[in-house]
């Protein structure tokens, strides 16, 4: 494959997930909070070509479901009951980029139908829905905690390796402190401080704040070993002399060496912070309900019988498996593109 | 060795601070280990005060540090409210049960990816290097609480592997040989996840290393002088691309307690995960405490191990210091 | 005369090594001679042998019955241990236990037991009045800190044990007690030849933890204990000196042995027991029995759905006098919203229970209106109102109580203020969280904007019965016992659970005086139908000025072995251990699985 041909296909993948990500309300045929309490677990749509006489047609069409009574979570379809599938349909209201209002979706079907693509959860919400409004924040918060952790690490990775000594001291042993302390307390302390409403916003960003700054210590050891040995290599010593100033000889030599553990650690913290929520949740100092997020739309997962008999439910998993995956390929196609120029 | 009796102070005030600013945590989150009594309407405030009371809840933190250190001393490392026991009697047998698990793990992980890494190095492009990158990737986008989920199906459903426990209650009363054949079966699901956990991470950095390492102008002189390209991956590449396995592998070592916490509550491995979880949702102090201890030492020779390797092994690193 | 002396007493001697060696040579052979006042059961005759394997949801904690206070301890403590008076779990009425008989002194103050002749400890020593005496001398001692202490305090003063002779012993209460009786029940008595040394030098607390020994440990329950691995399983054997014997005169129990697996939680034990593993499942969730249910043909077991619990569920305001500091946001909405009944009936008319029932329970529960559940039908007030949920009523009452909507249809009260309050729940209760998203997205039907707040539990327990700092809860209750007495914490004003406003040394409002006054009086009346008035009284208050505003009530759900004979699932805990001296196998020979 070209350099070209491989940056393009992640490129366009993790575009296309990011513009339907912001335009969720458009995407998603309901409302993330909308319950329907006698659809709970409803298995993903089905959606048929033929209606019931056997004629052939260019719209599918979906069925209404009906519940067994005394059974919980089995349905039976009912075909004589079915409505076609619409494209840009008007439907339950959605605000565009927090600025205006609109009720145009891409598809969906009219009342009293229900279209369930990824099935229903437990309160039948549309499983679908839900991924795409949740998406944003997942993504969002997943990457720039990332983005904090990484940066905080190699900061000061690079610090304690360059200047070696008691600095090196210092940090090393506040790193240890780091990983060894119990901060599930310290988190417990910190929700009960905070107020009992977070608005949705501020939740945001201490989802951020508090996933980003836990995490920094492991990749700062890394990073520090590599600084280490850097800092003795030819060109970093031939620049010293040359009366380059520590901030200069860091920023230019020693952390360019440090990329690759830093993409390395990137791609596994990327999904593992996107779930990481869900932990969060359960201290109180993640998202609230009805709002979605990956995180805490795979909690439920962790039950015996959703994760056994709902394998809809999974979609979440899957999702953030995809996505992480073309971000890694988009990242390792741009390093080779970077190699590649710089050879 | 003057470097390694200063290391070996930094760690015990290390320790020190860990244990003091993990009394300090737990005191300010809220609520402690008698409040779960209030929802029984038959036991009344005066009976939880004085069980307060009697395990010394109400003193003043130093108080209860002091107190503390003086159990240490005694080897007990304090007193659990729950199981009414000193905490070392509780964490020991727990701590080899995990050890046992991620010592495997670990052991493993770190045969299949240091030759895997070099492989995939030494023949860039190939079909093992391919095949390794693709593995990784998608190991590297999974979550470790699927994967554990994941194995929990499918012990579940496929009934090939045991669900859950170290070992069976009919291989109990059996030979040695049973026992041990039955902790085998049990242990398989649990490292498994553990490997397929931290494989990726590992892999990918010895890779990368070892990239560098080929690309650098010695290797490439030494292979214009005609060694075999066996002896320049082991005996030219893989000393220099160390640097970060060592680190690594210093944090593997520090983390043998506490990496398999999530694994062991999934599948219900008798290990310090469990207990540790239940102490601290329960707000049994001392319990939680003395696991941080207990995981703190591991850590801090992790580092000091990995440190100690990282000297012996990087002459850059030596004549610095030694300079 | 020094000679007869001798001739006499070598007599009197003779007579009673001949006494006792009688007494030994019974007791040399235990499975044969049952002693003078064995109980025969009335269950189906079995025979035995067999292993039975049950899981616990979390490790016991200690043997120690004077401590223990987890679930998992008491279920374990319950096999090993007996009681003077017992309450039969499937009947739930008193039946006696340790003691055979008793009579009550005509002003209900004085109880004489009388004990069982001929009783052994599970290590063989003989039981008698000496053992009760000092079981409850270490009940009351305020230096043992036993939560049992509590129980046995009636009328704000210890009931006193005294001896009357080495069979009978005598309780005294300070003031008259309804089903005074229902007291002793799991009130375990010790062996003094064990624990006697520990008491004298304060270390009884410290007795009987986990790592003790089983030779230190004896008690006069069904099963003495075996063998004890740490964070896997306990196990416990056939007591050979136990006191039931079945209608053919054989001892009971059956089993050889019962094991205890440890499991972390409830999804591990429907694992296990769907593996095999285990041969019976206790208080299944609703969620895992309708996947036990699909496989119940295929495999070897039966499900039972034995109706409510005792278990009721609740959403409640805070109505506490004391808030914290700085909190007047939380003061106002105390003053103009929660303390308003009509607001509170308007809530609790909004509520759709049935879906409750059905989504969080998978139908298997039953909605409340009230504490008592249709479980108790003892007590039960079968005449409270139980209102179906109607938004347009719930909303004429919001209008007539000053409130009114806005343009886009959010509740706003008489000061132009939009109505919203945060409820808090606990994350590890799944069901709960549930509720609270239900309840979120009914009162949103009312234009009530309603936060859901899922934290961790202690955090919880915090913020209720310490700081105050909440606006709404969700809790869970109940599961004692069915006598109103053991939920009189949480309706008496001064009571420690009493959660809706904790800390108040006098009722705070006229109905709550009421309910005081009525279960002061019921805790004294002796006749069982003036009792029943009363607290049917008591009831109907909760039910119309709604301090709580109860929610929904699960099933008991319990599992076993097809091959299990005798399994008789009660509504009362232990649920299904209750009868474990009358479990037998089938198909199983002695100490061996087939």
């Amino acid at each position: 494959m070209t350099a070209r041909k491989q940056i393009a296909l992640p490129l366009i993948f993790v575009a296309g997930v990011h513009v339907i990500a912001l335009f969720a309300g458009f995407f998603a045929p309901y409302n993330y909070a909308q319950q329907n309490r006698d659809l709970p677990y409803a298995p993903p749509s089905p959606l048929h070509l033929y209606d019931v006489q056997g004629v052939f047609h260019w719209r599918p069409s979906v069925c209404r479901l009906a519940a067994r009574p005394e059974k919980f979570g089995v349905y039976e379809e009912d075909r004589n009951n079915c409505f076609p599938v619409r494209l840009f349909i008007r439907g339950p209201q959605y605000t565009v980029l927090g600025l205006f209002q609109s009720d145009w979706h891409l598809f969906g079907v009219s009342p009293p139908a229900r279209i369930f693509l990824l099935g229903s959860d437990g309160y039948g919400r549309d499983q679908l829905s839900r991924l795409l409004y949740g998406s944003l924040l997942s993504l969002f918060a997943g990457l720039l905690a990332t983005g904090l952790t990484l940066n905080l690490g190699a900061l000061l990775g690079t610090v304690a390796g360059y200047y070696g000594g008691w600095c090196d001291a210092v940090i090393m042993r506040c790193i240890e402190l780091f990983l060894a302390l119990p901060w599930l307390y310290l988190l417990f302390a910190l929700r009960a401080f905070l107020p009992l409403h977070i608005s949705p916003s501020r939740a945001f960003l201490l989802l951020i704040l508090v996933i980003g700054i836990v995490g920094w210590a492991r990749p700062a050891r890394l990073i520090r070993g590599v600084a280490l040995s850097e800092k003795e290599r030819g060109y970093v010593l031939a620049a010293k002399m040359f009366g380059a100033s520590h901030f200069y000889l860091m920023r230019r030599h020693v952390l360019p060496s440090t990329y690759n553990v830093l993409v390395t650690q990137a791609a596994l913290l990327i999904p593992q912070y996107i779930l990481a929520e869900m932990t969060l949740s359960f201290l109180g100092l993640g998202v609230a309900e009805p709002v979605p997020t990956w995180g805490n739309m795979l909690s439920a997962v962790q039950q015996y019988d959703v994760l056994t008999s709902y394998w809809w439910m999974w979609a979440p998993g899957c999702a953030v498996i995809l996505v992480c995956l073309s971000y890694w390929y988009l990242a390792s196609a741009l390093q080779a593109r970077a190699e590649v120029i710089g050879h | 060795m003057r470097y390694l009796g200063r290391r070996l102070l930094q760690s015990f005030c290390l320790l020190v601070g860990v244990s003091l600013l993990s009394f300090a945590f737990v005191e300010l989150a809220p609520g402690n280990f008698f409040d779960e009594m209030r929802l029984n309407p038959r036991i009344s405030n005066e009976a939880i005060s004085g069980l307060r009371k009697q395990y010394g809840i109400d003193q003043p933190l130093p108080v209860r540090y002091a107190r503390w250190l003086g159990s240490v001393a005694k080897g007990e490392f304090g007193f659990s409210f729950a199981y009414n026991a000193p905490v070392g009697s509780l964490l020991w047998p727990r701590a080899r049960n995990t050890l046992l698990l991620t010592g495997s793990a670990t052991l493993l992980t770190w045969i299949i990816a240091l030759p895997l890494g070099i492989l995939s190095a030494g023949a860039r492009h190939g079909w093992i290097d391919r095949s390794t990158l693709l593995l990784t990737s998608v190991l590297l986008s999974t979550p470790d609480l699927l994967l554990s989920l994941g194995l929990l199906l499918f012990a579940v459903r496929t009934r090939l592997l045991p669900a859950g426990g170290m070992i069976s209650l009919a291989a109990e009363n059996q030979g040695g040989w049973q026992q041990a054949e039955s902790l085998a079966i049990h242990m398989l699901g649990p490292v498994t996840v553990l490997v397929l956990i931290s494989l990726p991470t590992l892999v990918r950095h010895t890779r990368a290393a070892m990239i560098e390492a080929l690309d650098s102008p010695y290797v490439r002189a030494a292979r214009s002088h005609g060694i075999s390209p066996g002896r320049i991956l082991l005996r030219h590449a893989f000393p220099v691309a160390l640097n970060p396995l060592i680190s690594l592998f210093g944090l593997s070592v520090g983390s043998l307690l506490s990496a398999s916490l999530l694994t062991e509550v999934v599948v219900s491995w008798p290990g310090l995960g469990p207990l540790l979880l239940e102490a601290i949702l329960g707000r049994d102090t001392y319990v939680v405490i003395g696991a941080v201890v207990f995981a703190s030492v591991l850590l801090v020779c992790g580092t000091l191990l990995s440190d100690v390797l990282l000297f012996a092994s990087d002459p850059r690193i030596r004549s610095e210091r030694l300079a | 005369m020094a000679y007869a002396e001798i001739i006499t007493r070598s007599r009197t001697l003779a007579i009673t090594v001949a006494a006792g060696l009688c007494l030994f040579g019974t007791a040399a052979g235990p499975a044969s001679g049952l002693p003078e006042d064995v109980v025969t059961s009335s269950g189906e005759v079995g025979h035995p042998g067999g292993r039975l394997s049950v899981a616990l949801r979390s490790e016991p904690k200690t043997l120690n019955p004077a401590t223990s206070v987890d679930v998992s301890s008491r279920e374990v403590i319950a096999q090993l241990n007996a009681d003077l008076v017992h309450i039969n779990r499937q009947s739930q009425l008193i039946e006696p236990a340790l003691a055979k008989s008793w009579k009550v002194s005509p002003d209900g103050l004085r109880y004489t037991l009388q004990l069982r002749h001929g009783l052994r400890f599970s290590d063989g020593q003989p039981f008698d009045a000496d053992d009760v005496v000092f079981s409850f001398k270490a009940y009351l001692d305020e230096n043992v800190h036993s939560p049992q202490r509590d129980l046995l305090v009636v009328g704000s003063k210890p009931i006193t044990v005294t001896k009357i002779d080495p069979y009978s012993v005598l309780f005294e209460l300070s003031r008259p007690y309804a089903a005074a009786e229902r007291l002793f029940d799991s009130v375990a008595i010790l062996p003094r030849h064990l624990l006697e040394a520990a008491y004298r030098s304060g270390k009884l607390s410290q007795s009987w933890g986990l790592e003790t020994s089983a030779q230190q440990v004896a008690g006069l329950g069904p099963f003495r204990l075996k063998e004890y691995v740490a964070g896997q399983r306990m196990t416990l054997e056939r007591n050979p000196y136990y006191w039931k014997a079945d209608r053919d005169g054989r001892r009971l129990p059956y089993l050889d042995q019962i094991t205890f697996i440890f499991v972390p939680n409830a999804d591990a034990e429907v694992i296990r027991f769907k593996a095999g593993e285990t041969d019976m499942i206790n208080r299944v969730n609703a969620e895992d029995y309708s996947t036990l249910e699909r496989d119940q043909g295929a495999q070897s077991f039966r499900l039972w759905d034995l109706g409510p619990s005792l278990e009721f569920n609740f959403l409640f305001f805070n109505l506490n006098s004391t808030l914290p500091a700085q909190s007047s946001a939380l003061a106002r909405k105390q003053a103009t919203w929660f303390r308003q009944l009509k607001f509170r009936q308007a809530v609790s008319l909004a509520i759709d229970r049935e879906a409750i029932t059905r989504i969080v329970y998978r139908g298997r529960g039953t909605p409340l209106w009230s504490p008592v559940t249709p479980g108790n039908n003892l007590w039960v007030n079968a005449s409270v109102p139980h209102p179906a949920r109607s938004v347009p009523n719930a909303k004429t009452l919001l209008q007539s109580a000053g409130f009114s909507w806005k343009q886009d249809g959010t509740l706003v009260d008489a000061a132009a203020v939009p109505v919203e309050f945060t409820i808090i729940s606990s994350a590890s209760n799944a069901q709960r969280s549930k509720m609270a998203t239900m309840i979120q997205a009914d009162l949103k039907d009312l234009g009530i904007q309603v936060d859901v707040v899922s934290m961790e539990f202690h955090s919880v327990l915090d913020r209720i019965f310490q700081t105050h700092d909440y606006e709404a809860a969700i809790l869970g209750l109940g599961g004692g016992d069915v006598d109103p007495n053991s939920d009189m914490n949480v309706w008496a004003s001064t009571g420690n659970d009493h959660v809706w406003d904790l800390g108040e040394a006098r009722p705070s409002t006229s109905w709550e005086a009421e309910i005081d006054q009525l279960m002061e009086k019921q805790l004294s009346t002796l006749k069982p139908e003036d009792r029943k008035q009363m607290y049917d009284r008591v009831q109907a208050i909760l039910a119309e000025e709604l301090p709580i505003i109860c929610l929904a009530s699960p099933n008991i759900l319990v599992g076993a072995r097809t091959e299990l004979g005798n399994f008789k699932p009660a509504t009362l805990d232990p649920h299904t251990l209750w009868n474990s001296p009358e479990l037998f196998f089938y198909h199983r020979e002695a100490s061996g699985r087939p």
